[in-house]
């Protein structure tokens, strides 16, 4: 019998592929191997990243669903709680006990209830309201607080890059 | 294709610089001479011995591993930096023995630690892998079989040449090896381990558990291993600079595996003793999913005190790292009073009582816990008659305004022919009749009257105090009470002393409360304390409360004796005061405000929340806490402060 871990991967994976929910799609890259996913999310509506579709990658550990798993952003993104490498900082993908901020409390962190669902859809209402009070890139927190126009200008190049089309 | 290159070129390099040696000296001997003493030459040389090195080891690589992951390559890679950086740093510390042959001795050993790598990262992965070839296991068992022997041989001839030759570099490659060892040994507990589960169909619940316990025992292993090596290398040589990371690392694990092992072993042992196992119909009542591993309840599963249900293999799992519930995470180690309470109400349902209020069940808890404390061998405060008025009155602090109505309705459960008619009626009867009623069954009251003897005349300053009013609110003190308790007039100092008293009542209750807790956590073999003799009682007024929403757990225990052990003591108790009372009523002259703050904090303490046993016990606990002695201290400084009291309210009533 293999891991706890892959069995809910796969729960997950089917519960996922059953009922997407709206604007984002994930799958395991290969069937092989269920620890890796990649996922898509279309940048929520009204908000500056609307329309794009930003691939992403989710890596998972071992011993999944006690530790979280690892996102990031296969694409160029600008915004205030994504590395500049394209991982993504969110409270809910931080095991309690590590807090690279600083400011979370443990309500808010990973636990075993959390899934690949939740975090996605935490991922899409985080691109649409950041949290420039712990950045993870202090340029994007910095134009979106003080230059909200340029910051706009900015995702709105990101979507078009995302969609494939011209700048 | 860049390696490709390098050894290629490396190659050619080689050969015309081995060609060029013995074209100038066309014997075997003279060129190999030429080619030792030639820098360049030996530089040449070298390379392509590194070269050699790397292709062996993807040789072997390919041959044990296959295609490596790209997660393996990294972390290869990652760690391959650190040891390169250490091995530099313990070329310093050994200058003195440099030579090629060290070099060389170095080489190998982080060849030999970059497979332990690669063999630990393997044989993880066997977790995340839904399916295992035979190839597989055989190349872990045949990998590991070498690399366990290539250590302990290295150990073996370190171990020999430092006895024959005296101490030195090897001495760093036997501690080296040796921890390898330790590593191998590791590896190969976890595949044994992991073989064993994916041998089976079902999950292996103690796996986990195994895996701690090994991580523990190695740890400790090689921190030994550290320290002794870190001792040895400062006698004989200097601090060894280069293992203080591995040596931190190393320590850190270790403490967190035993954090782990130890955390882990209390939250489990709380879930199986506990907490109720989920029945049949709660499994049916809830989705019925464990959140853990979405999976299906059907049997083994675990309640916890905050009504969630997982498996109980899914719970040990995550307790190994967090002691909290997943859903809500409450915490499972801090409150095991309100996990025993649950239990309780878990494992008798049937509430007997109406749900009553939770406030007016806490009030009489206070009160009629009473007795128990008595049986419990807890020193007591003679009682007090009138403390009924006081707690109705109870100005800010306390009792909630249905306390009366409650108190009197236990009385009518007396038993016909207990004497004395308690003085209920609100403070304005002389207080004279030492209400002190028999309990129905217990032996000890019927000796209460002579024991407390001397309580007429203790309380009868009280006795004439004017009805206070009920408190308006539960909530803390109003500026008229406040204002109440200022000044010199009889009625301010007795306004006070209301007031100390409903924070004794509630201190009270805190001690009561500890007491319980002690008894349910040690309930296995004290059949002395009472608590498990009133458990039915307690457990179904548990249940009421839970009901009630489960806030007040810590006082709904309390209510619960208080239905045990017989409702007629409330004016006994209501009167008796607790340890924590010195305190504050030594300041009772400056200090008015003070400890109507004090009031007012306990006193919502008790009205709100559920985390009552914690905070009204922890500000209890400091009096009390010291057991007999302390409390022997404590009635002598009461005693003192009820003398002074009366004088300093102008009147002294006895």
């Amino acid at each position: 019998m293999a891991g706890s871990a892959l069995k809910r991967l796969m729960a997950e994976y089917k519960q996922l592929t059953l009922n997407p929910p709206e604007g984002i799609i994930a799958g395991p890259i290969d069937e092989e191997n269920f620890f890796q996913w990649e996922a898509l999310i279309t940048g929520p509506e009204d908000t500056c990243f609307e329309g794009g579709v930003f691939p992403a990658q989710l890596t998972f550990p071992h011993d999944y669903p006690l530790s979280p798993p690892k996102m990031k952003f296969n694409c160029e993104m600008f915004h205030p709680n994504i590395y500049p490498d394209g991982r993504v900082c969110i409270s809910i993908l931080h095991a309690p006990g590590d807090d690279p901020m600083g400011y979370e409390s443990s309500a808010e962190r990973w636990s075993p209830v959390q899934s690949v669902e939740k975090i996605l859809l935490s991922v899409v209402s985080m691109l649409a309201e950041p949290n420039d009070e712990s950045a993870a890139n202090v340029d994007a927190a910095k134009v979106w607080r003080e230059d909200r126009d340029g910051f706009n200008k900015l995702a709105e190049k990101l979507v078009r890059k995302s969609l494939g089309l011209p700048q | 294709m860049r390696l490709l290159f390098v050894t290629f070129g490396s190659i050619m390099l080689t050969s015309i610089v081995i060609g060029n040696a013995y074209h100038q000296k066309k014997q075997f001997y003279p060129s190999v001479v030429y080619l030792t003493k030639s820098n360049p030459s030996m530089a040449v040389l070298y390379v392509q011995a590194l070269v050699f090195v790397v292709l062996a080891g993807k040789l072997l690589r390919k041959f044990f591993f296959g295609q490596l992951r790209a997660a393996e390559m990294e972390h290869l890679i990652e760690r391959s930096w650190y040891a390169v950086t250490e091995t530099c740093l313990a070329f310093t510390v050994f200058r003195d023995d440099f030579s090629p042959r060290f070099v060389a001795m170095f080489t190998l050993l982080l060849f030999l630690k970059c497979f332990h790598w690669l063999a630990e990262d393997r044989v993880d992965y066997m977790e995340r892998s839904p399916i295992i070839s035979w190839v597989f296991h055989i190349r872990v068992v045949s990998l590991l079989s070498l690399l366990g022997a290539l250590d302990m041989y290295f150990v073996h001839h370190a171990y020999h040449s430092t006895l024959t030759k005296g101490a030195s570099v090897q001495l760093v490659f036997g501690f080296e090896y040796a921890i390898l060892l330790t590593v191998v040994i590791n590896i190969f507990v976890k595949y044994v381990l992991h073989t064993i589960d994916l041998q089976s169909e079902n999950p292996w619940d103690n796996k986990a558990v195994y895996l701690l316990y090994t991580d523990l025992m190695m740890g400790m292993t090689k921190v030994v291993l550290y320290m002794l090596f870190v001792v040895i290398m400062i006698k004989v040589h200097t601090f060894p600079l280069f293992v203080i990371r591995p040596m931190y690392l190393t320590i850190r694990a270790f403490k967190k595996a035993l954090n782990d092992v130890i955390m882990s072993r209390r939250a489990i042992r709380n879930m199986n003793t506990l907490y109720p196992d989920a029945t049949p119909e709660e499994l049916q009542a809830s989705d019925n999913v464990c959140i853990i591993c979405r999976e299906e309840m059907v049997s083994s599963c675990k309640k916890l005190p905050c009504n969630h249900i997982f498996h109980i293999s899914c719970l040990r799992s995550w307790f190994q790292r967090q002691q909290t519930c997943p859903t809500c995470r409450m915490d499972i180690l801090r409150s095991p009073a309100t996990v025993a309470a649950a239990a309780a109400a878990a494992a008798a349902p049937g509430p007997q009582r109406a749900p009553a209020e939770p406030a007016a069940a806490q009030q009489q808890a206070v009160p009629q816990q009473l007795p128990q404390m008595f049986m419990g061998g807890f020193p007591m405060w003679p009682p007090m008659n009138h403390l009924q008025p006081a707690g109705a009155a109870g100005a800010a602090a306390g009792p909630p305004p249905g306390q009366q109505p409650e108190v009197r309705a236990t009385e009518a459960e007396m038993p016909a022919g207990t004497s004395a008619p308690t003085t209920t009626s609100a403070g304005g009867a002389t207080g004279a009749s030492p209400s002190v009623p028999p309990p129905p069954g217990g032996g000890f009251i019927p000796g209460a009257p002579s024991m407390f003897g001397f309580t007429p005349n203790m309380f009868m300053p009280f006795g004439m105090m004017p009805p206070p009013p009920a408190p308006p609110s539960f909530a803390g003190l109003t500026d008229e009470e406040l204002r109440r308790m200022e000044g010199q007039e009889r009625q301010n100092v007795e306004a006070r002393i209301q007031c100390l008293r409903n924070v004794q009542t509630l201190l009270d209750a805190a001690v009561l409360q500890l007491q319980q807790y002690t008894s349910v956590v040690g309930a296995t073999s004290t059949a002395s304390h009472i608590t498990i003799s009133q458990a039915p009682t307690f457990t179904s007024s548990m249940t009421n409360t839970t009901s009630n929403g489960g806030a007040t757990t810590g006082t709904t225990q309390s209510s619960g004796v208080h239905l045990a052990t017989g409702a007629n003591t409330s004016a006994v108790h209501s009167s008796h005061e607790v340890s924590g009372d010195s305190e504050v009523s030594g300041k009772l002259p400056e200090s008015v405000g003070a400890t109507a703050a004090a009031a007012k904090v306990t006193a919502n303490d008790v009205a709100s929340d559920s985390s009552y046993v914690g905070e009204a016990s922890a500000s209890a606990s400091a009096p009390s806490g010291g057991g007999e002695d302390k409390n022997e201290e404590v009635r002598r400084r009461r005693l003192q402060h009820f003398e002074a009291a009366p004088a300093a309210g102008g009147e002294t009533d006895s």
